[in-house]
């Protein structure tokens, strides 16, 4: 007799990987056999990731159209089952699977659009948690700035982008075919700020010396060497605006081993 | 435009106290979050989905306003109770932050297994009836009422295949499950219903064999009929209005465990709210029909 674990192993290779063979040795089969039966668990199983990636891809899918969305979304979901029941984690490799993807090659700021629409997810989900308050950074004002390692809100993501994304993005969303007929396909890079505030998720364009600095301190690099590294003339002054904003949680000193939530970060 | 006045409604003062009453109670979706806030509907309770209110953001902050006017129970997708691996420690942790933030008045899981080997089916998936599987599930639940500090009610599966190495009849299965660790069954009407007509069972039977002091929640949703090959199979899709057929089966539930807290489930072709007040109805009145029988009958 099959174990639990034997039985549950074949039915994800049936269900996941459509390799019915195993499971079908232990399914009773009538009327209908055991093969249609176990299809009914893989038509689910691709229909509800499908539906989750629809949720987190909405652009990426009116760019390319339905039927070639749900196509490439079952090459991914066959290729990367999810690890996790907490479903909004689920299609951070999307785009990455996109930029492979044989048959969207004609469409080469596709993935790009997808990771903008990764970290707007991923604000949008970020978990609630209070921005440093003035008593810390008063006491952040002791601290010497080579140990100095702030902690970025989780909701922050700095995708750097080698096409224009954002108007992409942003015409596509807003149906709005004139706006995307006028995007110059040739410009780019671009170094994007994606934050979940107040007013829900915002898509910021950053200068790169900007981006390089945010991402330097998102990075967990020291305050000194995120100044060191990325010298513009006004770095107090975009370190005031990120603490103004919210942008940073808590800090800690380069001897301690907390670790910072870096994960968000592409 | 103006607001509506609002009327004091039951579940204000339900809401004080978060237990779910015995009343019929809706499956709130996220289109219908700005209704339930704005409107302030005559409904009983809600139930929403454990894993569509984690991490944080808008989600979290309808909740947090649904919750302060009505009860809420919580129904989980994830846990996975029946994986012959450990549960997902993280996933439980997470389980764990929801529960403190809502405290719901009900808790409540599947007697099915979506994990293994560290990949999530996304889907509901069905046990092998056997005393491995028993005992693999009994451990889980008693682990999970360990870490929430709770009754968690479990509920029956619909299927559509059945393996051959079972030995345990699913209602004897359930019943065990809940006799070993004391948790409660969520006696979900409509997948007896489907999953009777998928394997040849005896609804009634299926109803009669569960221990009526157990008995913590009913479920109610539509399905739909799939014909493959000229047989028929019951898809458990929660698309439709609830079937005659299923609303029978209700009746004889409401016969043998009296009220219990009844939930309307709409999760895919989500309707107008109205409809699921209307379906809530139906449910309550036939709640109300069946109290006036039982009385009637002792009364005889």
């Amino acid at each position: 007799m099959p174990t639990l674990l034997d039985t549950q192993r074949a039915m994800f290779r049936a269900v996941a990987l459509r390799e019915q063979d195993e499971a079908t040795k232990q399914i009773r089969g009538d009327a209908l056999s055991a093969a249609e039966r176990l299809d009914v668990y893989r038509n689910t199983f691709v229909s509800s990731l499908t539906a989750a990636l629809r949720i987190s891809y909405p652009a990426v899918r009116r760019l390319v159209g339905e039927q070639f969305f749900d196509g490439a979304a079952q090459c991914f979901i066959d290729g990367y089952p999810p690890q996790s029941a907490y479903l909004n984690s689920y299609g951070a490799g999307f785009p990455d699977f996109l930029r492979k993807f044989p048959p969207a090659a004609s469409l080469p700021y596709l993935a790009d659009v997808g990771r903008l629409e990764w970290a707007v997810n991923v604000a949008l989900h970020a978990e609630d948690l209070n921005s440093l308050d003035a008593d810390t950074l008063a006491s952040i004002a002791k601290v010497p700035l080579d140990r100095l390692i702030l902690m970025p809100h989780p909701s922050i993501g700095l995708p750097r982008l080698d096409h224009p994304a954002e108007a992409i993005w942003r015409a596509v969303l807003a149906e709005d075919d004139s706006a995307l007929s006028t995007i110059d396909l040739s410009t780019g890079p671009e170094w994007l700020l994606v934050e979940r505030t107040a007013n829900g998720v915002e898509v910021s364009p950053l200068t790169e010396v900007e981006w390089r600095f945010a991402a330097s301190l998102c990075a967990g690099e020291t305050l000194a060497n995120s100044i060191a590294a990325n010298a513009g003339d006004n770095v107090f002054f975009l370190l005031a605006q990120h603490l103004a904003a919210g942008r940073f949680i808590g800090f800690r000193l380069t001897e301690d081993r907390l670790s910072a939530p870096l994960e968000n970060f592409s | 435009m103006a607001r509506p006045s609002i009327p004091p409604w039951p579940a204000a003062q339900q809401a004080e106290r978060g237990s779910i009453p015995a009343h019929a109670g809706i499956g709130l979706r996220f289109p219908h979050h700005r209704i339930v806030t704005e409107t302030r509907p005559d409904i009983a309770w809600f139930e929403v989905h454990t894993e569509n209110y984690m991490g944080g953001g808008m989600p979290l902050r309808y909740l947090d306003a649904i919750r302060h006017d009505y009860p809420i129970s919580l129904h989980g997708v994830g846990l996975s109770l029946g994986s012959a691996e450990a549960i997902e420690g993280p996933h439980l942790s997470r389980v764990r932050d929801v529960v403190t933030r809502v405290e719901p008045g009900l808790i409540s899981e599947h007697l099915s297994w979506s994990v293994v080997g560290g990949a999530y089916l996304a889907d509901l998936l069905p046990l092998p009836m056997t005393e491995e599987a028993l005992d693999v599930v009994c451990r889980h639940v008693d682990q999970v009422q360990d870490v929430l500090g709770r009754r968690l009610l479990v509920e029956n599966p619909s299927s559509y295949l059945q393996f051959k190495h079972s030995t345990i009849p699913e209602w004897e299965f359930v019943s065990a499950v809940a006799g070993r660790t004391g948790c409660g069954i969520l006696c979900d009407v409509n997948n007896i219903y489907v999953s009777a007509c998928n394997h040849g069972w005896d609804a009634s039977a299926y109803l009669a064999a569960l221990p009526k002091d157990a008995i913590g929640e009913i479920h109610l949703a539509g399905h739909t009929v799939k014909e493959i090959g000229g047989c028929t199979l019951r898809i458990d899709d929660h698309g439709s209005r609830v079937g005659p057929e299923v609303w029978a089966l209700y009746r004889e539930a409401l016969a043998r465990f009296g009220p219990v807290p009844t939930l309307i489930e709409w999760d895919t072709n989500i309707p107008a709210f109205e409809v699921l007040l209307d379906e809530a109805s139906q449910a309550e009145r036939t709640m109300t029909y069946m109290q006036g029988e039982h009385a009637d009958a002792h009364a005889a």
